[in-house]
């Protein structure tokens, strides 16, 4: 146990990069800011605890703006029943991810592709950017549909819009960040944030605020208990169901997230990871969340590769994370309270920016199909949300991974007692087409199909040899399929017909 | 026998109708919309609205400054004439000279926040303005679009021919006003500050010697309005407005600097 020292510096560093994060996060999500610092506090801990590995969980960007997307037209921003149906949101994510652990449903994560992740990620990187510029140049009743209207009005209205003050603090805090990165690529976010601060401190110290219009962080009512009761209620209950979806979504967006992390960590550590463990822990710790003022969260990729580069391995790092934040933030509370809004935008762009990654788009233009996959999905968030995005990204990676699996490589020898033909892959209803073509080809031929390859066969399969080999024996040929012990007995049950011969490998 | 029951239902229904519209139109009191929340987006601001101008150290606290609520000034939270009452959504928007800008009743929310409660101003959309605007609508139902609503504001005191006098108004202020604002002006117990860093700023409307000699004269001993004599009430003001309190925000703290280094 020597190492719990490393652990608790890399908590450390972990509760100061998650500070920022929760307290724009939970601007995103329509929340006051001590929302997204009590999820910082008990995600966190609640998901380090129940859970198998050093992954760092807590507010995360999609899932925040995912809350807002859901929660906004229901209720204004912040009021208390926005809160209700926020907290109550929270509670079927977490119920719905229960359900998931219930249900071993941690496979299917591994369904969606890659690229489908990046395009995600890359299009709330985007959105993010457009939700900064808000605050960057306070706009703040401003509302557009698409980002383009957004953009439109702010260049042709920019004397009127843009609070040039704001604009200033917003600017330096995006420039401090770029030029600490040179410096110190772990802890830019905190340089970004302490120049706006500074910038904030001095726009302030020239010009009073009545003058300068800027928005401030305010006094955060901090507790070190928040507990709360989220009210579910009859009436409650006939809105929220149109959040259910979005609870699904959530649900699913969270859950691929951390099991993202995890299957990386597993791989790439020798940790004692157990999946389905760190399904059941994202989903009791969503769950509880709104008992303690908090919105739900799930694993973030920033904090954890941090995390990792400080070399921690057990879940205790997060503990400890969750334990420096409440401390923290008791002694910086005061300070907090002059944090322009602009310096929080400020580094909610450089967070966004880095979402939407070059390199990602070189990587999967490599391959056509993973391309499409991630251009369609960055496109459709941009323009029509990330909810709908989610859902044609998950769309788009199972029809890619059904076309793959449909598609059959096929060979063919020609000998002299007539021809084979080799099959690998799943033969089923989707893939039996390639095969007809084949067979039509070579149609009054004797024919060999070698099954061993093949990973798997379905009824369709069969009823398709049965009609073909009696196609085949009106014309005098004859079908011979090359088969293991299970597949003999597969198609024994099915009742294969007297005009196939079958021979064992 | 079911034709039966529609039948009494049906008579019901129109015996209720007009009791029905009727109680559409008188909206609910705050008592009962407190004990009862409506969960309609409307009723629940307003109370959320009410719950923060009599607890604004705790509904709002994010925006707060000093340990004033607003139902200090705006009394009875913001129903009893002459005491800054809020029914007064149908003045705005209006021209105010403070500011020399149309103001719209955010703003004017947002105002009190930065020098009443020696706080910070708001965003336009903070979801505590906008639940006090719409508890401010809620008040002013009734009142004519316009017209200034019946006692608005604090009484304007006619000229009483003296100047107002702070030494005069320190002797008022320890007889009448120290027993329960503290000789110090910090307030005894949960009375609130009159002046020091827990009261109103400079730059607030109730640092104008004429509106607080109103307010004073008006309301103040609490419980024992207009006891003063309108001069007593003057002279208290002006002793009130030398006092000790925070800097007007709207003052540059550097242009104050370089003031203080070339004196
Ligand atoms: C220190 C006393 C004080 C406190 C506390 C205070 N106000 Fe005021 N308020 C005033 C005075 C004085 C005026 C009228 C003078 C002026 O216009 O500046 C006023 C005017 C207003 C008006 C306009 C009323 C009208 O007749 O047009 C509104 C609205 C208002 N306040 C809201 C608030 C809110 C909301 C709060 C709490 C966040 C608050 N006030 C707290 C003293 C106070
Ligand atoms: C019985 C105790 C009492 C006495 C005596 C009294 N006040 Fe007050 N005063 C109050 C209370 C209580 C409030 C707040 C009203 C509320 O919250 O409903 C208040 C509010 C005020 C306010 C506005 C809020 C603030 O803190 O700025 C002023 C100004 C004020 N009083 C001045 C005076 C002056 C001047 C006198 C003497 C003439 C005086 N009061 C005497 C109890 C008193």
């Amino acid at each position: 146990m020597g190492d719990w020292r490393t652990e608790v510096f890399a908590g450390f560093v972990g509760a100061i990069l998650v500070i920022p994060q929760g307290i724009t996060y939970a601007y995103l999500a329509g929340l006051q800011p001590e929302y997204g610092l009590y999820c910082a506090i008990f995600v966190t801990l609640f998901s380090s605890i129940l859970g198998t590995s050093s992954m760092m969980s807590g507010p995360n960007t999609a899932v925040a703006i995912l809350i807002g997307v859901a929660v906004l037209p229901l209720a204004g921003r912040g009021s208390p029943v926005y809160i209700d149906f926020v907290f109550l949101l929270c509670m079927m994510v977490g119920l719905i991810q229960l359900l998931f652990w219930l249900l071993r449903g941690a496979r299917i994560f591994q369904y969606l592709s890659p690229a489908a992740i990046s395009g995600i990620s890359a299009g709330a990187g985007f959105l993010i950017i457009m939700a900064s510029l808000d605050s960057i140049l306070d706009l703040s009743t401003f509302r557009t549909t698409f980002f383009y209207e957004k953009l439109y009005v702010i260049i042709s209205d920019a004397t009127d819009l843009v609070n040039p003050y704001s604009l200033v603090i917003g600017i330096s805090t995006i420039l401090g960040g770029y030029i600490g990165r040179r410096y110190s690529a772990r802890y830019y976010i905190i340089i970004a944030v302490c120049t706006g601060y500074l910038c904030g401190l001095l726009v302030a110290f020239i010009w009073p605020q009545p003058l300068t219009e800027l928005e401030y962080l305010g006094r955060m009512p901090l507790q070190w208990l928040p507990f709360s009761i989220p009210s579910v209620n009859i009436e409650y209950l006939m809105t929220s169901i149109k959040l259910v979806p979005y609870a699904f979504t959530i649900a699913f967006i969270g859950l691929a997230q951390s099991l993202v992390i995890v299957r990386e960590l597993k791989m790439e550590t020798d940790q004692d990871i157990d999946l389905d463990k760190e399904v059941y822990a994202q989903g009791l710790a969503n769950f509880l969340a709104p008992f303690f003022s908090s919105f739900v969260g799930s694993g973030s990729f920033n904090r954890t590769k941090a995390n990792r580069s400080l070399g921690a391995t057990t879940p205790f790092s997060g503990i400890a994370a969750a334990g420096f934040v409440l401390i923290l933030i008791t002694f910086l509370g005061p300070v907090l309270t002059y944090m322009p809004m602009a310096a929080m935008a400020g580094t909610l762009f450089i967070v966004g920016a880095d979402m939407i990654k070059w390199s990602d788009v070189k990587h999967y233009a490599q391959v056509r199909s993973e391309l499409v996959i991630y251009l369609a999905t960055f496109i459709s968030i941009i323009f029509f949300g990330l909810a709908t995005g989610i859902v044609i990204a998950v769309f788009l990676s199972v029809s890619v991974f059904l076309l793959r699996i449909s598609q059959l490589e096929l060979s063919v020898e020609n000998k002299d007692s007539g021809t084979l033909l080799k099959v690998k892959g799943a033969l089923f209803y989707a893939s039996v087409a390639h095969l007809t073509e084949k067979f039509q080809s070579h149609f009054g031929e004797n024919l060999t199909v070698d099954l061993q390859y093949t990973t798997h066969i379905d009824q369709s399969a069969v009823d398709f040899f049965i009609r073909e080999s009696s196609n085949m024996a009106a014309q005098g040929a004859k079908l011979t399929l090359l088969i293991n012990d299970q597949q003999r007995r597969f198609l024994k049950k099915l009742g294969i017909s007297s005009d196939i011969e079958l021979i064992s490998l | 026998m079911k034709i039966n029951h529609l039948l009494i239902c049906g008579s019901l229904l129109l015996l209720l109708a007009p009791t029905l519209s009727h109680a559409q139109q008188n909206q609910p009191s705050i008592e009962q919309l407190l004990v009862e929340p409506f969960l309609d987006d409307y009723y629940s601001n307003v109370v959320y609205g009410y719950e923060i101008i009599t607890d604004t150290q705790k509904h709002a606290s994010r925006y707060v400054g000093n340990s004033l609520d607003c139902s200090n000034c705006h009394l009875q939270a913001g129903t009893q004439k002459e005491a800054l009452p809020l029914n007064v959504a149908g003045m705005y928007p209006k021209w105010r000279a403070k500011n020399g800008k149309r103001n719209g009743i955010g703003l004017r929310i947002r105002e009190c926040f930065l020098y009443s409660l020696d706080g910070i101003m708001p965003p336009e959309d903070a979801p505590e303005v906008l639940a006090i605007a719409a508890y401010i609508t809620y008040l002013s139902q009734g009142e004519v679009m316009g017209a200034e609503p019946e006692g608005r504001g604090v009484p304007t005191l006619p000229a009483t021919g003296y100047d107002p006098n702070p030494a005069n108004g320190r002797s008022v202020y320890l007889e009448q006003c120290s027993s329960c604002h503290g000789e110090q002006g910090e307030g005894i117990e949960e009375m609130p500050a009159v002046w020091g860093l827990d009261s109103y700023n400079k730059g607030a409307g109730m640092n104008g010697i004429r509106e607080a000699a109103g307010f004073i004269w008006a309301n103040m001993p609490f419980g024992n309005g207009k006891s003063l004599s309108q001069q007593q009430a003057l002279d208290v003001s002006a002793y009130l407005n030398l006092q000790y309190r925070p800097a007007d925000p709207r003052d540059s703290k550097f242009l104050k600097l370089l003031e203080d280094l070339f004196n």
